[in-house]
């Protein structure tokens, strides 16, 4: 026995940091996860540290020791073979402690100084504000000029947000001081901290900081500045003393003021990059299959693993022997120790298995509650053979499980947390009276849960077509036509009419019946309008496209279809197709019965369906984006498929006369394809829809929606500007502005629009509904009755705006056609300069152009009556729009 | 041992808003159980739900057990509320008719949200469509078994419909072989006057016709039931805690007089059309001594979609009240009873003692209830002579076979709806749960659907009512617009307010009595107002 071998394998893998990108709330679930079971007990921490004690060391070594005549021993014959090797990066939370101090420090008679810090790393912000003498409740306000300190940053009208600087560098304290002038009639100055790089909050009980500068301020328990000597921590809940009275009967009320400092502790969640590295090697003489794991992870790892045989990703428990320190779990997997290198950063295991298994499958365990995969996936290692592929060191080799085992396996963890946390309620119940941090975080962890599982369910709904399965999607004999257009920018000047709605395939000749409207549609100001999908579809509504050549759809024949557009192009109206280029409905099964081999003319095989989902069983590359569940994922890095889709696209531009398309689903597959696509069928305008859930914490909308914006953006970005997408941020902020009354929210910190329309104005195509939120299937309903708020500011607002259907057909057709007349006659733009002037709880009001005003909300707004004259050109309900005569 | 936390859930410092919310935790005190008491603190009025968590449920909960969920409302002695149960409909499509589970992931992770939130459970349609689908007595309950072992490891309660209906969205139909066999045998299927049928459900009229293959739809049903009572035999009275079964059209009792869901605005047609019916109409006719009464249903009846004042059958003074109207009428509504009776004897007689609870659903056909003939309610074979209340003859049938009744539409409210239709919900709720009362039939409610305006507000209030105490509520239903984050979240809001409701009805116990009291008098003087 030799364990000599085993050195290079230790450090053949130099360990890989990813940077740490914050992905906002795309983040995979992986790391929400990590970080409400790290979040929510205070054990980690200390289960992680507690990993380097002794009595573990000496185990490890006793298992090096004894180690005989399994993994180590057959390492020693192993040569070049390596069949399999490959690192991920991994991320684990851990839990930072530190402490926020606060200091009160007289300089001058009455000049004095409040000094915030805050001795852990991170991107510190005090939010604060005052109360004046007389304020009664809460509520903040801004505090005089002279007090904030430079770098302050006004929020709405009733705080300021100051960074915290560091103390010097190299040093993590981080440290804020603001200057108090006691001849102000500041009482109280309030505050929270914020991280600006996880977006958490830090309060004090609950509640805001609050430090008192008179006696008589009201104390909800949230006070802070007591008395000395109250160094114990846990104490800090019960000190609440009122300077008052421990200044001895002094008759005027500043005079009670006295120095403090006083400190609290804080926790943080700090993700650590660690990285996982994974080596395969066939051992020539025994043939066995020796997997080497190893990783930087600190503490205790744990592998839990499983084998996959004949063909498929089931987690299967392999013959003995196991390594040593393995154990069965719930004989569904195996789990297996890993042995503590002897520098101390990090594990490593050995696992010999048989030749005849085709890979091995795992997942690591830190502790009871913090599981790390593979970006959400098992870490798979293949074991190839030599006829097979050649090596292969990318990450994308780890390809998916079995949903079934995956689930068994996360539902049996699932209970188990539950468990373990009632378990550690229980406990942190007794055993810390006072500390009712703990069952508060536990209590908001649960509900973070709750929104992140509820969350998950939705999208994996939303992304379904409910009523098909793939099984009864491919088997259906329904000839449905499927086609998606989006488009650029066009003139700058374009309107968009989003011709159809979720029912208009039912008369079976819509075609006919749009081409009646031509006229009225012109008439109406709109230049562009959207087509439905017109491939032959699974699906009646088109979405569930099969043979892209055929253009025969529920919504007419191609002939129609030609016509239509033709009739369009006669009004001077562009029109777009829907083109679904993200998945394909397949004509044909392999031979394991899955749908995934395609007829028609793109008779493509199964290299052109995505692998990473496994009902599909596709042979193409991972998903450049997110998955559609519905129907095989079109693999778009392939060459013959973009060539395909190039071909497909430019003969629809010829075939039918389109101008532009609607890409639907575009979060499906990489952004640069699109760009690819756009360059070969030049479209006159595209648009894409790229449609995920905004940010809320606790169910209610954030302000702050630049994540969201952000990926919008990046998805142009990726297109090169090719194609523009739905401003969908814009639609989520209407919503909560209008259904809440919370108007404030229509503008965004820098005073500019909040949504995609804020940033690049001449990519958003701005609208309100469509056939998925709207119509019959209502997804995400515009708030009902406010419909002419939402049109009054997109109709005004740069970017190009897309009116709905169902809307022009309805009692709003009229001040939506007052709307578009007005952006036409005053000839507003999609980079139409817009200047905000009022966003307030009930009133939002903006000029655009200089010529256009425009108010929503019930609140009141008149534009200032200078050397403009305006008069109001529409008005109803809720909402006013003046222009420059 | 007292622990009190004060948390403000609202990450953001919003000044002057109402969302100055508290959540909070308290932990018992004193008691030998602990107590876990979320604080809502808004404006300056403090109310409190509490939230039981005794070492043992936790022990329960260790061995996947099925024993109450961790976050439970604790009783509240005084509150008619205390005991409502909710459940949260799974989707219709949950298992595909090739037996496979759809969107997995999705419920799975749904159900653990629903967990954790404090749901009793869930309720599942089962489709005879699928599950008999390809021969008689052939049954293939994969799917459905699956499920219930997830909803069983999640740790929640489950309630299941069997539906002998088919469904248009998702498209799930009746078996194919009870297709093949309509094919040659059109008279089982509902037919309306123009000879249309309606293939998603059998017509009452074949009942008990050996139509399926030499049994009658009732001994087919029956069998059913068996074969599901064994297949799941390892959950019955515990995961599965209560049955519905179907009773007709979308598992509602009532005749497809209604077919276009997307526009309701008609009266509704009679289905009496079809051989079966028409032979038993005859038979009736001829016993009763008017022969040609028998020749087919009301000729001046109008069609579904429209206005019921548009012919003459419905209007005052119209055909409706005449000797025929109450001839015909009489027996449409007696076929409609008699077929409660049969479904719900055979659903007793196979699951009395297996420890479930029995139900059955009606439907609440509110459009045009304030006119006199309420027309919407006699083409569904609501029915009673003299002017009598029309749902006691089936609330009667509900309590001699001792089954639940489950009454939807409980997120209605009468100022939603369009003046137009004529329509009253909570009068005619007002109605059945009266009659229920009287025959005491124990109501489960369920709401219409999730987009109702207000409708969370409407549900909290009847589940307040105490004058039939609703005890289980079933929310329909789980899907997209379910987990979206604006509904969830109200949704997330309804679940905790149903909690703070119990208290304030507690300390309002006054103002709750006012209520019922008001709405009784309210439905007394509804017949009188619509005159």
């Amino acid at each position: 026995m030799s364990t000599v071998p085993i050195e290079p394998l230790l450090h053949l893998s130099p360990l890989r940091r990813s940077s740490t990108i914050h992905r906002g709330p795309t983040t995979s679930s992986l790391n929400l996860r990590c970080h409400f079971t790290s979040k929510k007990l205070h054990s980690i921490g200390r289960s992680i540290a507690s990993g380097n004690s002794l009595g573990f060391r000496r185990r490890s070594v006793a298992i090096r020791a004894s180690s005989s005549d399994t993994a180590v021993v057959e390492t020693t014959s192993q040569s070049d073979d390596v069949i399999f090797k490959g690192i991920f990066p991994v991320q684990r939370i851990d839990k930072a402690e530190g402490k926020i101090y606060v200091r009160l420090k007289k300089v001058k008679e009455n000049d004095w100084e409040l000094s915030v810090g805050c001795s852990l790393p991170g991107k510190w912000i005090l939010h604060w504000g005052v109360s004046y003498v007389g304020d009664t409740g809460s509520e903040w306000d801004q505090p005089p000029e002279d007090m904030r300190p430079p770098g302050s940053l006004a929020i709405k009208d009733y705080a300021i947000e100051t960074p915290l600087e560091k103390l010097s560098e190299g040093d993590s304290f981080h440290q804020v001081t603001i200057n108090l002038n006691l001849e102000s009639s500041v009482a109280a100055l309030n505050f929270v901290l914020k991280d600006e790089e996880t977006g958490a909050w830090y309060q004090h009980k609950g509640r805001d900081f609050k430090v008192p500068l008179l006696d008589d301020v009201p104390d909800d328990g949230n006070l802070i500045g007591a008395k000395k000597g109250f160094g114990a921590l846990g104490k800090l809940s019960n000190i609440i003393v009122k300077q008052g009275k421990s200044s001895s009967g002094s008759t005027k009320e500043r005079k009670g003021l006295e120095e403090f400092y006083e400190e609290m502790p804080i926790s943080k969640h700090v993700s650590g990059d660690n990285s996982v590295s994974v080596t395969a090697r066939k051992c020539p003489e025994t043939s066995k299959n020796i997997v080497s794991i190893e990783t930087d992870l600190p503490g205790d790892v744990t592998v839990h693993w499983g084998v996959c045989k004949n063909g498929s990703k089931k987690w299967e428990i392999p013959a003995e022997p196991y390594p040593e320190e393995t154990f069965l779990f719930k004989n569904k997997a195996l789990r297996t120790r890993l042995q503590r290198k002897d520098s101390g950063d990090g594990s490593f295991g050995l696992f010999s298995l048989d030749e005849k298994l085709e890979g091995l499958c795992f997942v690591l365990k830190l502790n009871e509650n913090t599981w790390l995969n593979n970006r959400g996936e098992d870490f798979y290692v293949p074991f190839l053979t030599s006829t097979s592929l050649p090596v292969e060191t990318e990450a994308a080799q780890v390809s998916g499980k079995t949903p079934k085992t995956n689930q068994e396996v996360s539902e049996s963890g699932f209970t188990d947390e539950i468990i373990t946390e009632i378990r550690n309620l229980a406990i942190d119940i007794s055993s810390h009276k006072n500390q009712k941090t703990n069952v508060k975080e536990v209590h908001i962890n649960i509900l973070q849960e709750i929104e992140k599982l509820a969350a998950e369910a939705y999208s994996i709904f939303r992304s379904t077509t409910p009523t098909f399965t793939p099984e009864s999607v491919l088997e259906a004999e329904a000839d449905e036509p499927k086609i998606k257009i989006s488009s650029g920018t066009g003139s700058g000047f374009e309107i968009l009419c989003q011709g159809f709605n979720w029912e208009s395939h039912k008369s079976g000749r819509w075609y006919k019946e749009l081409q009646e409207k031509a006229d009225e549609l012109a008439s109406l100001g709109f230049t562009v309008l959207w087509l439905p999908p017109p491939t032959e579809s699974v699906s009646p509504e088109g979405y569930m496209p099969k043979d892209l050549y055929n253009l025969n759809s529920r919504y007419g024949t191609i002939d129609e279809l030609k016509e239509t557009v033709k009739r369009f192009h006669k009004v001077g109206i562009k029109v777009l197709g829907d083109a679904v280029l993200n998945h394909r409905c397949a004509h044909f099964k392999n031979s394991n019965g899955v749908w995934n081999l395609f007829g028609g003319r793109l008779n493509w095989d199964d290299r052109a369906v995505v692998a990473d989902d496994p009902h599909f069983q596709g042979r193409g590359n991972k998903s450049s984006g997110d998955n559609f569940h519905a129907a095989p994922n079109i693999d778009h890095s392939q060459d013959f498929v973009r060539k395909d889709i190039k071909e497909w696209l430019c003969w629809m531009r010829e075939e039918v006369g389109y101008d532009g398309w609607r890409l639907d689903f575009v979060r499906g597959f990489w952004g640069g394809y699109v760009k690819d696509y756009m360059d070969a069928s030049k479209p006159y305008f595209a648009v894409g829809e790229y449609w995920d859930s905004l940010s809320y914490t606790y169910g209610e909308m954030d302000y702050n929606q630049d994540a969201h914006r952000q990926r919008i953006v990046d998805w142009i970005n990726a297109t090169s500007g090719a194609a523009g997408a739905f401003d969908v941020t814009t639609k989520g902020i209407l919503h909560a502005a209008l259904q809440k009354c919370e108007y404030w929210r229509l503008s965004d910190p820098k005073g500019k629009p909040p949504g995609v329309v804020g940033w690049w104005p001449s990519r958003a195509v701005t609208f309100i509904e469509n056939h998925d939120t709207g119509s019959t299937q209502g997804h995400w309903r515009f708030p009902g009755g406010k419909e002419m708020q939402g049109y009054a500011y997109i109709l005004t607002h740069p970017g190009t705006p897309a009116v709905f259907f169902d809307h022009i057909y309805s009692d709003y057709r009229s001040e939506i056609a007052s709307l578009l007349s007005l952006r036409n006659r005053q000839k507003l733009h999609c980079r139409s300069e817009v200047n905000i002037v009022k966003s307030e709880r009930d009133v939002y009001a903006a000029i655009i152009d200089e010529k256009v005003a425009m108010k929503i909300g019930p609140g009141h707004y008149e534009p200032p009556s200078g050397s403009q004259n305006w008069s109001v050109a529409v008005e109803g309900r809720d909402y006013k729009v003046w222009e420059t005569s | 041992m007292e622990v009190s936390v004060i948390g403000n859930p609202q990450a953001k410092i919003c000044r002057a808003e109402l969302s100055f919310r508290e959540l909070g935790f308290r932990l018992g005190s004193g008691e030998s159980r602990n107590k876990v008491c979320f604080l809502t603190h808004q404006s300056s009025k403090w109310k409190e739900i509490r939230i039981r968590c005794s070492p043992r449920s936790v022990k329960c909960e260790a061995i996947v057990s099925d024993q109450a969920p961790f976050l439970k409302p604790t009783p509240n002695p005084r509150s008619q509320l205390e005991s409502v149960k909710l459940f949260v409909g799974l989707p219709l499509d949950t298992v595909s008719d090739c037996n496979n589970v759809n969107h997995m992931k999705a419920i799975t992770a749904g159900l653990k949200a629903l967990k954790l939130l404090g749901v009793e459970g869930v309720e599942l349609p089962v489709f005879w469509g699928v599950v008999e689908r390809e021969a008689a007595g052939k049954y293939e309950w994969s799917g459905y078994l699956a499920v219930a072992e997830i909803v069983k490891k999640v740790g929640l309660k489950l309630q299941v419909s069997l539906s002998f209906h088919g469904s248009k969205d998702p498209e799930i139909g009746l078996p194919d072989w009870v297709a093949k066999i309509g094919e040659g045998e059109p008279g089982m299927y509902f037919t309306d006057r123009y000879g249309k049928q309606y293939k998603d459900c059998l017509s009452f009229g074949v009942d008990d016709v050996p139509v399926l293959d030499g049994k009658t739809p009732m001994e087919v049903y029956g069998g059913f039931c068996e074969s599901f009572k064994s297949a799941f035999s390892d959950y019955m009275g515990n995961t599965i805690t209560g049955i519905t079964l179907g009773m007709g059209p979308a598992g509602e009792l009532r005749y497809p007089s209604h077919q276009h869901e997307t526009k309701p605005s008609g009266a509704g047609e009679f289905q009496c059309y079809d051989k079966h019916m028409l032979s038993a109409l005859k038979h009736y006719a001829e016993s009763s001594g008017n022969p040609l009464w028998g020749l087919g249903g009301p000729h001046d009846a109008p069609a579904y979609d429209q206005q019921p004042h548009s012919t003459s059958f419905f209007s005052d003074g119209g055909s409706w009240e005449s000797q025929y109207g109450d001839f015909f009428l009489t027996w449409y509504s007696s076929l409609l009873t008699s077929h409660a009776d049969r479904v719900l004897s055979v659903a007793s007689s196979a699951f009395g003692g297996s420890g479930v609870s029995v139900s059955g659903k009606l439907p609440l056909l509110h459009q045009w209830n304030k006119l006199r003939s309420q027309p919407s309610e006699l083409t569904a074979g609501f029915y009673s002579s003299n002017g009598h209340d029309r749902y006691e003859a089936i609330a009667e049938i509900f309590a001699k076979n001792s089954c639940r009744m489950i009454i939807p539409g409980m997120d209605l409210s009468d100022e939603h709806q369009s003046l137009a239709s004529l329509s009253s919900p909570e009068s005619l709720l007002g109605n059945i749960k009266t009659s229920c009362k009287k025959q005491g039939v124990v109501v489960s409610g369920q709401n219409s659907s999730a987009s109702v305006p207000g409708g969370f507000e409407r549900i909290v209030e009847n589940l307040k009512d105490e004058s039939v105490g609703i005890d289980l509520f079933t929310y329909q239903r789980m899907g997209a617009l379910f987990f979206s984050p604006e509904h969830f979240h109200a949704f997330t809001v309804f679940v905790r307010n149903m909690n703070q409701v119990e208290l304030s009805s507690y300390d309002q116990a006054g103002e709750d009595e006012a209520q019922t009291v008001s709405l009784g008098s309210g439905t007394g003087a509804h017949s009188l107002q619509t005159a």
